[in-house]
């Protein structure tokens, strides 16, 4: 049995609990997702900057789009999540 | 008549309970990314502001379940929701005298739940509604949030901790503009709708609108988007005369934990229209990005403060708004109960906020 399941049968049908887990299962998801965009973000523009300063061009690269892509991801994630939040 | 006057001293109850909802919850939205230095102490009141009041206008969810599934709107009045206002700001008032913990979301609650038992008895309250969209959720969403924000440091020390500080600490702060901004949006969004909730109850009660269904009008909207914009505003500046002595001691990584945490599980239960305690999800973030660093760190009394307020403030609240029912129910069906009653409430707050001004205790915050 899920654990949404579970929830459902403790207390009857007084409490909604897909709805409870959609909602703890969301948060943890954006939660945790806005934060590993935004490490890797600055992971990737504190990389690509000390790898411009040793001279590793390639690197340097490499760093850099890990850190656009993630900002990009991170910037997604917010708009994506008002969105939803607008939608109702 | 009578019932108009009852109507227009609910709406103003109200907007005074959400605007005191600002003000006192200002240092819980601002203060990561002002002891983090993300942001100034004015910037970070301003944009506080702001968002708190575009948050009121993104969902009405919340506004629904406190509206259609905490009590039977057409079997209550306009006296009863009044008395419900009175007992929550009441007990509000008496916590904050004491340096009890609290909430005012669940003191809300409490109040109009008491009154309405007191007015047309237990019939009236949806008892499924409050234990499935107010008790159970009020629970969770700080473990939630304390969860998200250990899960989220710990990947965030992982990812950044061998980087060198500067970088990694200009960008946290950078990221804890928007973490802390969806704080602010995520607070005006589930607060402020738990008064549009209240007057919205109020106008079906007294048959502005009708019970089937459920529309907050556009009024309603914008003055509780305003009341808990003004209070987050004017708090702030209090906040900001104090926070020299308040400081919270967290990195900028573990700022933006907590804001993202309690921002991610605010924002998805008012989605789902859960009315939670903003303060208590923002206090179980900041335990868990601390917890995620050094058990040791945690402040477990404030995790009883939380333990405390769930056993509490409902009830306390509930028997506060029976018996203000009760003595409004004294002076008949009419006006007169809800003038007199607010003039003795006006006259208990002041009493209270200037005995507590004169000995200088700190205002306490959960």
């Amino acid at each position: 049995m899920s654990v949404a399941g579970l929830i459902s049968v403790a207390p009857a049908t007084l409490v909604d609990g897909e709805a409870l887990l959609d909602t703890a299962v969301a948060s943890v998801v954006a939660g945790l997702f806005v934060t590993l965009t935004a490490s890797l973000a600055i992971y990737g523009f504190a990389t690509a900057a000390e790898m411009r300063r040793l001279d590793r061009g390639l690197a340097a690269v490499g760093a850099g789009a890990l850190a656009l892509v993630s900002t990009l991801a991170f910037a997604g994630a917010i708009v994506l999540g008002l969105a939803v939040m607008i939608d109702g | 008549m009578d019932g108009d006057v009852v109507l227009v001293i609910v709406v103003a109850t109200a907007l005074v309970f959400d605007f005191t909802n600002g003000f006192h919850d200002t240092a819980n939205v601002v203060a990561t990314s002002i002891s983090t230095h993300a942001l100034s102490p004015r910037v970070a009141v301003g944009m506080a502001a702001l968002l708190n009041f575009a948050g009121a206008f993104i969902s009405i969810q919340v506004a629904a379940t406190i509206a259609s599934d905490v009590v039977d709107a057409g079997a209550i009045t306009p006296t009863v929701i009044f008395a419900g206002l009175v007992g929550a700001i009441s007990w509000n008032l008496i916590t904050w005298y004491f340096g009890l913990p609290s909430s005012s979301s669940h003191a809300l609650i409490g109040g109009v739940v008491g009154a309405v038992i007191a007015a047309v008895g237990t019939a009236a309250v949806d008892g499924e509604g409050i234990l499935g969209k107010v008790l159970i959720p009020a629970v969770l969403a700080p473990i939630v949030a304390f969860v998200i924000g250990a899960l989220a440091i710990i990947l965030a020390y992982r990812i950044c901790g061998r980087l060198r500080p500067g970088p990694v600490t200009r960008g946290f702060r950078l990221g804890q503009v928007v973490s802390g901004g969806l704080l602010a949006l995520a607070h005006g969004t589930n607060d402020a709708q738990k008064t549009m909730g209240v007057i919205t109850l109020a106008l079906i009660a007294n048959g502005n609108l009708p019970d089937t269904g459920f529309d907050v009008p556009t009024w309603v909207i914008v003055s509780s988007a305003s009341a808990i914009a003004l209070g987050t505003y004017t708090g702030g500046w209090r906040i900001i005369r104090t926070m020299g002595t308040r400081i919270i001691k967290m990195d900028s990584a573990q700022g933006f934990s907590a804001q993202g945490a309690g921002a991610a599980v605010i924002l998805a239960s008012s989605h789902f229209g859960y009315p939670l305690s903003t303060t208590q999800v923002i206090a179980g973030g900041v335990m868990g990005a601390g917890a995620g660093k050094r058990v040791s760190a945690v402040r477990w009394g404030v995790a009883g403060n939380i333990v405390a307020a769930w056993f509490l403030t409902l009830p306390a609240a509930a028997a506060i708004g029976a018996v203000c029912y009760g003595f409004t129910s004294i002076f008949g069906d009419g006006a007169a109960g809800p003038v007199i009653l607010s003039g003795l409430a006006i006259l208990l707050g002041l009493t209270l906020f200037a005995q507590r001004i004169r000995r200088g205790q700190p205002v306490p915050t959960v």
